[in-house]
C-alpha cells in the first residue's frame, strides 16, 4: 500500500459507510478531512464516468496534487469502494493496482464476500454505518497484504 | 456557434487586443484637466472605444471591409513598459481587497440553496469582480518585448496653449530621452506618427492666443497632424453628466470631485470628434497602410518556395548563436518582429486571414530559433486567430495548449504569460461550453502566489458549478481550497465568502470530517471578524464530533469556548448535542396511591405489585358504584384518566445523557423544565379533549425559571462531569407545592454559564415505564401531564440493617421502620410480604430483647410466644395490631425475623396498605411498596441419610454430611435438633473425638454418626421418658457445652422451620415416619479492629425436612439372641434358642413365612416373583459387635463348604399372621456341633400382603440379616 491511502465505501446517496486510514505513513489528524474532500469532490467524476463505461474498476479517475483516486463501482447496489492513494512510487502503485484489482476479481471474494455478508446481514440497514471490527481488521489485513 | 466576436473572450480579446497610442502632455495640460478631477487620459478615455466607427479598410490583398468597432488605448509614455511585478501584486490585491469590502454586506446572510443557483441559465451569482481581476491581470503582462500588440501605433504629444514656447515644448516632449526603454532598445520601432494636440483651456481666456499657436504649429510640423482642443467651457463648473461617462475611469484618489464639472456638451463633443477623427482619418489609415507594406516586404523576403529555402537554410547556419532570446536579435527591423507587427495589426484591424498566415509562418521561424518565449505568444496569437476565425476549435485549443505548456516551461519570466494565456483559454472553454475543462485550466493556472490561486481555484469551483451537469461536489471542494488560501492571504472575507458557498453543498451531509472542518473554520473566521453570534452557529454544529480524534475535539472545545466567552451572551439552545440526551431513557415515576420505598421497587414490574396486593387493596372494579354514587365515583374516575402526582411530593425523572465525545465536560444545572397550570382542580371527567384544552388555556401561568416562583414547584439541580464518551442518568425531581396541573417539558442544563442546552419532550416519543392505569379511553392526555392532588400523608418504610448480601441460612432480626411525615395520620395498616420463607414478622416485643439469647431455650414459659405464629397466616395478609395508628414524628417499627433461606439471588417484595383517617381526601388509601434484591451465598450444605439399625427396631443410625461451602468463612456447628415430637437423636461417639476444633472451615467436610430413635417405642420400653423427651430432640454439637441450647419450637425458628416444611415437601401425602432436623450453627464475624462492639456471632439455622427412616420393605425383622455361648460338646450339640420380632409397619395385614435353609444363603431360589428382593447384601455400616474370636473367616470358610456346620432345627417353614402396625415373636432352634463362629443368615422372610393393591408392596422376599453367633468350647 502506499504511504498514504484512505479507503473509503460509499452507499447510495453518497453517504459513507466506511472509512479507514490504511496508509503507512503515519496518520495526520488535517490530512482526514482533506481525503474526504479529494474522494467527496471525486464522486462527481465517478457519476460522470459511470454513463461512459462499463467497467467497474475505474482506475485513477481523478488526482489532487499527488494523490490519486481509483474506484471501484459495484453494480447491483449503487456502491462505491473508493481508494485514495499517492503515486509517489509507480512501480508500487502499478502493482498496488494490480493487486488491488486481482483482489477484486479473485481473491476480492474476500473482501466482497465480507461487503455481502454486511449488506446481506439481516440486521444492516443500507446506508448506515459499518461498524463491524471484523470487516475493518479485514480490510486493513488486505490492505497491508497489498504492499 | 454564435459569432466569436460577441462571447465573452471575443468581447475580451476586442477590449484588450487594440492600437495602443502614446500619449505625452505637458504638466499644464495634465492641470487644466485636474481641475475636473481628471488626467488628460482619463478626460478622453471613455471616447476611444467606438462601437459604429464604420471605416472602410483594404486587406493585403485588397478585398475591401468596413470595421465598425474599435478602440484605442490610450497610455502615457511612461507606463509604456513592462509594469513593476510588486507594484503589480500590490495592485491586484488591492483590488481583491476592496471587492471583499464590497461585499461585505451580504456576508452574513446565508447562502442561497444551490439548487437554484445550478438553475438560473445565467451565473449571476459569480462575483462580478473577476472580469475586473482577470482584466488587471492581463494588463499586468502587457508590453512585453514578445508581442507587438502593445506597441504603440502612434503617439500624441499634448501641449497646453498656457505653456511657454508651445512649438519647443512640442520637439522636447518627444525627445528620446524621455521616451519609454523599450523604444530605446530597439524593440519598438520610435518611427510613429505623431500628433500634435494644443489643449486651450477656455477659462483661460478667449481661444484667440490658442489659434495663434495652432497656426504657428502648422507652420513647424505637417499641417495635418496639428489639433486644438478646447476645455473647461463650462464657467461655474456645475455641468451635470448623465450618465457621467468617467465614472468608470475615476481614479480611487479624489472620490468627491465633481467630475467633469467644467466640461460641457461642446467640449464633450469636440473631444468626441477629435478621438473619432484622430482614429478613422490617422490611425486606421496608418495601419491599413503599414500592414500593405509590411506584407509586401514579408511576400519578398519571406513567401514563395526559394525565399523558404533560404530562409530554412540561413537559420540552420544560426543554430549556434547563444542567446536568441535576446532583444537584440529580433529589433524591430528584424524581418521576424516585422511579421509580428504585421500579424498584430491585422489581427487589430480584423483580418485574421492575414493575421494567421503570418503567425503561422514566425510560429515556425521561433520554433526553429527555440526562441520560446517569442513562440508561445505567437502560438497564443494564433490560438485566438483561430477562435476568433471561428474555425477549428481543436486547433485553437491546441495552440492554447501548446502556449501555455511553452510559458510554463521558460520559467518565472513566463508565469504571467502563461497565466494570461490560460485566460484566455478559459475563455474560449467557457464560449464552446466545456466548462469542466475550464475549471481545469483554471486549477492549472493557479500557481504559487496564494491570493492569486485563491481567485483562480475560485473561479474554477463556479466553472465546475456551471458544468452539465453541475458538478457540486467539485465546486465545493474547490472553493474550500481557495478559501484556505484566501485565508492565507489574510483575506477572512473571501475566505468565509468561498466557505459559505461551499456550505450550500455541505450542509447536511454525512461526511463528518468535511462538515466540521467548514463549520469549524467558518466559526473561527467569523470569530475573527468579530461576528461572535455567526460564528457560534456554525461552532455549534460540531460540538458532538464523536468521530474525530480526541486532539480535534480538544481543539474544537477549547475554540467553542473561546468564542462563546467574547460573544458575551447566553444561548439557550434547543436539542444541544453535549451532552446527548437519551430520550428513550427517559422515566418518570410519579406516586398516585402507590408510593415507592425504593428506586428499585419502581422497576418491579405492576403485574408482580398487584398479585401481591390484591388481597389488600378494595377492588375498584369490584366496588361496582351504581349511578346514585356518582359523587363518590367522580374522583376516582378522573384520577383513573390521567396521571397523579400529590402535592409536596416528588415526581422523579430519569434520563440519561450521553458524552460523545472523548474529553470529559462538566455540566451544571441539570434540571427539569415544568409547566404549571392551576384551573384544572375540578374538569368534567368525562371528556378528554376539553382535559387538554383547558390545560392549554392555563399555561398562562408557565414558569421556566425554578427560582422564579417556587410556590407552584420546585425543581432539583444537579450538576455533574461526563467521562469521556460514558453515559450517565440524571436523576432529577420536581415537586408540585399546589394542586393543579403540572406538565413536564423538557430538560435543560448548562454547558457553561452563558450555554444552556435544553431538550423538550414530546410526548409521542416518549415510553413511560411506569404504566398507569389502563387508560384505554383517554389517549390524548399527555404522559407528561400530571394532575396535582391535595397532600397526603405518605408513609416512608426502610427494612433497617437489611443486608445485601448474606449466607444462606442466616438468621437475623430486622425492623421495619413506618414512618409519615404528615399531619394526617394513618391506620388500618396492612402488610403482605413476598417470601415469608425469608421474612417473617414479629411479635413487637421481640424488639426489645437480646437477638440470639432470646432464642436459647428457657425452662420456662415454652409455649408463651406462640400467640404469633405466623405459621397460620402464612398465605394471607398480615394485619397490624388492632388500633394502629402512625401519627407524625413517631414512627412505627416492627420486627421482622429474616433467614436466608436458600443461596441464589433473590427479589423480597414487601408492600403496607395503609388508609388515611381524613375522609376528605381524593384518595382512600395508599400502598407502601418495598423491594429488596438480596444475593445469598451457600454456606453449609447439609444432609442425612438414614439407615435402620440393624441391631434394634425402631431405632436408626443417622449419618449427617455438613461440607462448608463458604470461600472463607469457618462456621462453628452449634446444635442438632429434630423437629417435632417423634423422635429424639443422640450422639453415637462424642464430638469431642471426631470433631475436636468445633470449627468447620472453608470447604471443609463432616460426617458424624447418630442414633434416631421413635420416642413412643422409647416411651413403652422405659420409664425415662420425661428425661428423654427433654434433651432427646437437641443434640450439642459443641463441646464444652457452656453454649445454650436454642429452642427450636419457638419463633422464630419454628416458624421458619414450618415453611421450609412445606417448601421441602415433595410428595403430597403425608408419610407419618419422617422427620426433620433443624442444624444451627454459628460463624464469627470476620474481625474488625475499628469495631468496638461485642461481636455477636451470625446464627444460622439449616432445615432439613422429610428425612425418611422407613425402607420401602412393610415388614421388619430382627433377630435376637445369645451372641457368645460357651458349650460343652462333648456332650451333645449345642442348641441355641434365638427369638424374632416381626413387625409389620404396612396398614395392611401381613401373612409371613420364615423359610430356613440348610444351605448356602446365596443359592437360595429367589424365583422370578414379582415384588420386593433386597439386593443390598450389607447394611452400610457393619456395627455388629466384632466377636472377639480370631475364628470368623475360618468360620465363613466353613460356611462354604457344602455341608454347613449347623441346621436350623425345628420347623423349616413358620408362617404368621401380622395385623397392621403391629409386632410378634418368632422363636428359632438352631443346631450347631462344633464351636465356631457362624453366619446365620441363611434363611428368608417372605410375606404377603392381604387387600394390598400396590404390586411392588403385596409380596416380597427377603434374606436374612447377618447374625453371627459364636459358640465357644467350655472347658
Amino acid at each position: 500500500m502506499a504511504s498514504t491511502a484512505c479507503f473509503m465505501i460509499i452507499s447510495k446517496n453518497d453517504i459513507p459507510i466506511y472509512e479507514a486510514e490504511v496508509g503507512t505513513a503515519p496518520k495526520k489528524e488535517e490530512a482526514a478531512h482533506q481525503h474526504q474532500f479529494i474522494l467527496h469532490a471525486a464522486l462527481d467524476i465517478v457519476q460522470d464516468l459511470a454513463w461512459t463505461t462499463s467497467a467497474m474498476f475505474l482506475k485513477a479517475i481523478d488526482r489532487f496534487n499527488d494523490l490519486v483516486v481509483s474506484v471501484y463501482v459495484t453494480a447491483a447496489v449503487h456502491t462505491r469502494l473508493m481508494l485514495l492513494h499517492d503515486s509517489r512510487n509507480d512501480d508500487g502503485i502499478k502493482s498496488f493496482f494490480q493487486e488491488v484489482h486481482e483482489l477484486y476479481i479473485k481473491a476480492s471474494f474476500t473482501l466482497l464476500t465480507v461487503f455481502v455478508i454486511i449488506l446481506l446481514n439481516p440486521l444492516y440497514l443500507p446506508g448506515s454505518r459499518v461498524t463491524s471490527s471484523h470487516f475493518d481488521t479485514k480490510v486493513r489485513a488486505l490492505a497491508r497484504r497489498s504492499e | 456557434m454564435t459569432d466569436p466576436a460577441s462571447t465573452a473572450l471575443g468581447k475580451l480579446l476586442l477590449d484588450e487586443i487594440t492600437p495602443v497610442v502614446m500619449l505625452l502632455p505637458t504638466p499644464l495640460v495634465e492641470e487644466r484637466c485636474q481641475k475636473n478631477g481628471l488626467t488628460f487620459l482619463q478626460m478622453i478615455s471613455p471616447f476611444c472605444v467606438f462601437n459604429n466607427i464604420d471605416v472602410p479598410v483594404r486587406t493585403a490583398s485588397e478585398q475591401p471591409y468596413r470595421l465598425r468597432k474599435f478602440k484605442l488605448r490610450m497610455v502615457y509614455a511612461s507606463d509604456v513598459q513592462q509594469p513593476n511585478v510588486e507594484v503589480t501584486k500590490e495592485r491586484l490585491k488591492q483590488v481583491i481587497t476592496d471587492a471583499g469590502n464590497d461585499e461585505d454586506s451580504d456576508l452574513y446572510l446565508d447562502p442561497s440553496p444551490i439548487e437554484t443557483m445550478s438553475n438560473s441559465s445565467r451565473p449571476e451569482f459569480v462575483p462580478t469582480w473577476f472580469q475586473y481581476f482577470n482584466k488587471e491581470f492581463l494588463r499586468s503582462v502587457s508590453f512585453s518585448d514578445h508581442e507587438a500588440f502593445d506597441h504603440p501605433v502612434a503617439c500624441l504629444l499634448i501641449v497646453s496653449s498656457n505653456d511657454e514656447d508651445p512649438i519647443n515644448k512640442f520637439v522636447d516632449l518627444f525627445n528620446t530621452n524621455q521616451l519609454p526603454p523599450l523604444f530605446n532598445d530597439g524593440a519598438m520601432d520610435p518611427k510613429i506618427p505623431k500628433y500634435y494636440i494644443l489643449v486651450h483651456d477656455n477659462q483661460d481666456g478667449s481661444s484667440e492666443r490658442a489659434t495663434k499657436i495652432l497656426a504657428e504649429m502648422r507652420n513647424t510640423f505637417r499641417s495635418n497632424d496639428c489639433r486644438l482642443l478646447c476645455i473647461n467651457s463650462s464657467q461655474d463648473g456645475s455641468v451635470d453628466h448623465e450618465p457621467n461617462p468617467w465614472i468608470p475611469h475615476r481614479s480611487k484618489a479624489s472620490p468627491g470631485v465633481h467630475l467633469g464639472g467644467l466640461l460641457n456638451n461642446e467640449d464633450i463633443d469636440e473631444i468626441k470628434n477629435f478621438v473619432r477623427d484622430l482614429s478613422s482619418k490617422d490611425i486606421i489609415p496608418y495601419m491599413e497602410q503599414k500592414v500593405r507594406v509590411l506584407n509586401q516586404q514579408v511576400s519578398a523576403t519571406r513567401k514563395g518556395f526559394r525565399n523558404q529555402i533560404k530562409n530554412l537554410w540561413w537559420r540552420k547556419g544560426k543554430e549556434e548563436t547563444p542567446d536568441p532570446q535576446s532583444v537584440g536579435q529580433y529589433t524591430f527591423n528584424s524581418i521576424e518582429s516585422q511579421i509580428r507587427v504585421l500579424g498584430d495589426y491585422a489581427f487589430m484591424l480584423r483580418d485574421y486571414d492575414l493575421a494567421m498566415s503570418n503567425y503561422r509562418l514566425l510560429s515556425t521561424d521561433y520554433k526553429l530559433d527555440k526562441a520560446w518565449k517569442r513562440y508561445a505568444g505567437v502560438q497564443e496569437m494564433m490560438g485566438l486567430t483561430y477562435f476568433m476565425l471561428d474555425q477549428s476549435k481543436k486547433d485553437a485549443e491546441y495552440c492554447m495548449d501548446t502556449a501555455f505548456s511553452t510559458y510554463l516551461r521558460i520559467g518565472t519570466s513566463g508565469k504571467g504569460n502563461a497565466t494570461r494565456c490560460g485566460l484566455w483559454w478559459v475563455e474560449m472553454l467557457k464560449a464552446s461550453g466545456q466548462y469542466k475543462e475550464a475549471a481545469g485550466v483554471y486549477f492549472r493556472i493557479s500557481g504559487e502566489e496564494p491570493l492569486h490561486s485563491a481567485v483562480m481555484l475560485e473561479q474554477a469551483s463556479y466553472c465546475y458549478l456551471l458544468a452539465k451537469p453541475p458538478m457540486l461536489r467539485k465546486y465545493g471542494f474547490h472553493l474550500v481550497l481557495s478559501g484556505d488560501l484566501y485565508k492565507n492571504c489574510d483575506q477572512i472575507k473571501h475566505a468565509i465568502r468561498a466557505y459559505r458557498n461551499a456550505l450550500s453543498v455541505f450542509k447536511g451531509t454525512t461526511w463528518s470530517r468535511i462538515r466540521d472542518h467548514v463549520h469549524f473554520q467558518i466559526g473561527k473566521w467569523y470569530a475573527n471578524l468579530g461576528r461572535f453570534d455567526v460564528a457560534m452557529k456554525h461552532m455549534l454544529e460540531i460540538l458532538a464530533c464523536s468521530h474525530q480524534s480526541k486532539t480535534m475535539q480538544e481543539l474544537f472545545i477549547k475554540d467553542f469556548f473561546q468564542i462563546l466567552q467574547k460573544t458575551g451572551k447566553t444561548y439557550k439552545i434547543s436539542r444541544l448535542q453535549l451532552p446527548i440526551v437519551n430520550i428513550s431513557s427517559l422515566s418518570i415515576v410519579s406516586e398516585d396511591h402507590r408510593t415507592y420505598g425504593s428506586a428499585a421497587a419502581v422497576s418491579v414490574k405492576e403485574s408482580v405489585w398487584q398479585s401481591l396486593e390484591e388481597e389488600m387493596v378494595p377492588s375498584l372494579t369490584n366496588a361496582k358504584t351504581n349511578w346514585l354514587d356518582l359523587q363518590s365515583k367522580l374522583l376516582p374516575a378522573k384520577l383513573k384518566q390521567s396521571n397523579v402526582c400529590v402535592a409536596g411530593e416528588a415526581l422523579k425523572v430519569e434520563i440519561a445523557f450521553k458524552n460523545p465525545l472523548q474529553l470529559s465536560i462538566p455540566i451544571s444545572n441539570v434540571t427539569l423544565m415544568c409547566e404549571y397550570s392551576a384551573n384544572e382542580t375540578l374538569l368534567d371527567a368525562d371528556s378528554s379533549s376539553s382535559v387538554s384544552q383547558g390545560a392549554e388555556d392555563g399555561y398562562i401561568a408557565t414558569e421556566r425559571e425554578p427560582s422564579s416562583d417556587t410556590s407552584l414547584f420546585t425543581l432539583s439541580e444537579v450538576d455533574m462531569t461526563l467521562a469521556g464518551g460514558e453515559t450517565t442518568v440524571a436523576h432529577l425531581t420536581v415537586i408540585p407545592r399546589k394542586e393543579g396541573r403540572l406538565r413536564v417539558t423538557g430538560v435543560s442544563w448548562k454547558l457553561s454559564d452563558s450555554m444552556v442546552g435544553f431538550y423538550t419532550f414530546e410526548p409521542e416519543l416518549i415510553k413511560k415505564r411506569i404504566s398507569k392505569q389502563k387508560r384505554k379511553a383517554n389517549q390524548s392526555t399527555s404522559k407528561l401531564e400530571f394532575l396535582v392532588i391535595k397532600s397526603l400523608p405518605r408513609l416512608e418504610g426502610v427494612v433497617n440493617n437489611l443486608p445485601s448480601t448474606v449466607y444462606a441460612g442466616n438468621l437475623q432480626r430486622l425492623s421495619l421502620e413506618l414512618r409519615n411525615s404528615s399531619e394526617i395520620p394513618v391506620k388500618n395498616l396492612k402488610m403482605k410480604i413476598s417470601h415469608p420463607r425469608y421474612l417473617n414478622i414479629g411479635n413487637p416485643e421481640v424488639l426489645d430483647v437480646n437477638f440470639p439469647a432470646c432464642l436459647e431455650k428457657k425452662s420456662s414459659s415454652v409455649h408463651k410466644d406462640r400467640d404469633l405464629d405466623t405459621t397460620k397466616q402464612s398465605e394471607t395478609v398480615f394485619h397490624f395490631p388492632e388500633g394502629t395508628v402512625i401519627h407524625k414524628d413517631t414512627p412505627f417499627s416492627l420486627p421482622l425475623w429474616f433467614r436466608a433461606a436458600t443461596p441464589g439471588n433473590v427479589s423480597l417484595y414487601l408492600t403496607v396498605y395503609y388508609e388515611i383517617e381524613d375522609k376528605l381526601t381524593v384518595m382512600r388509601y395508599r400502598t407502601l411498596r418495598m423491594h429488596h434484591m438480596l444475593e445469598v451465598l451457600p454456606s453449609l450444605d447439609v444432609s442425612f441419610n438414614i439407615s435402620p439399625c440393624p441391631t434394634r427396631l425402631q431405632e436408626y443410625i443417622v449419618r449427617m454430611d455438613v461440607i462448608n461451602r463458604t470461600s472463607l468463612r469457618s462456621i462453628k456447628l452449634h446444635q442438632l435438633s429434630s423437629v417435632g415430637d417423634g423422635w429424639q437423636i443422640s450422639l453415637i461417639e462424642s464430638m469431642k473425638g471426631i470433631f475436636p476444633s468445633g470449627n468447620l472451615v472453608a470447604g471443609q467436610a463432616l460426617s458424624c454418626f447418630l442414633k434416631l430413635k421413635s420416642v413412643k417405642t422409647a416411651e413403652t420400653a422405659t420409664a425415662e421418658t420425661s428425661i428423654s423427651k427433654g434433651d432427646g430432640i437437641d443434640v450439642q454439637l459443641v463441646h464444652g457445652s457452656s453454649e445454650a441450647i436454642f429452642d427450636t419450637q419457638r419463633p422464630p425458628l419454628v416458624n421458619f422451620h414450618h415453611y421450609e416444611r412445606v417448601h421441602q415437601k415433595t410428595s403430597p401425602q403425608e408419610n407419618q415416619s419422617t422427620v426433620d432436623f433443624m442444624l444451627i450453627s454459628q460463624m464469627e464475624e470476620i474481625v474488625n479492629e475499628s469495631s468496638e462492639l461485642p461481636r455477636t456471632p451470625q446464627i444460622f439455622s439449616h432445615h432439613v425436612c422429610h428425612c425418611s427412616v422407613t425402607t420401602k420393605r412393610p415388614v421388619w425383622w430382627l433377630l435376637d439372641g445369645p451372641r457368645i455361648i460357651h458349650f460343652n460338646f462333648s456332650n451333645s450339640f449345642c442348641e441355641t434358642k434365638l427369638k424374632m420380632t416381626l413387625h409389620n409397619s404396612s396398614n395392611y395385614t401381613a401373612s409371613v413365612r420364615i423359610s430356613t435353609f440348610d444351605s448356602l444363603p446365596g443359592s437360595s431360589p429367589s424365583g422370578n416373583k414379582v415384588g420386593w428382593h433386597d439386593m443390598s447384601s450389607q447394611p452400610i455400616d457393619d456395627k455388629v459387635p466384632a466377636t472377639d474370636v480370631t475364628g470368623t473367616s475360618t468360620g465363613k470358610a466353613v460356611s462354604l463348604e457344602s455341608v454347613p456346620p449347623f441346621i436350623w432345627s425345628g420347623s423349616s417353614t413358620t408362617r404368621v399372621k401380622l395385623e397392621p402396625n403391629s409386632t410378634t415373636e418368632v422363636f428359632l432352634l438352631v443346631t450347631t456341633f462344633a464351636p465356631g463362629t457362624y453366619d446365620l443368615s441363611n434363611y428368608t422372610v417372605s410375606w404377603n400382603l392381604q387387600d394390598s393393591n400396590d404390586a411392588q408392596e403385596k409380596e416380597g422376599t427377603c434374606q436374612g440379616h447377618p447374625f453371627y453367633l459364636t459358640i465357644l468350647r467350655q472347658e
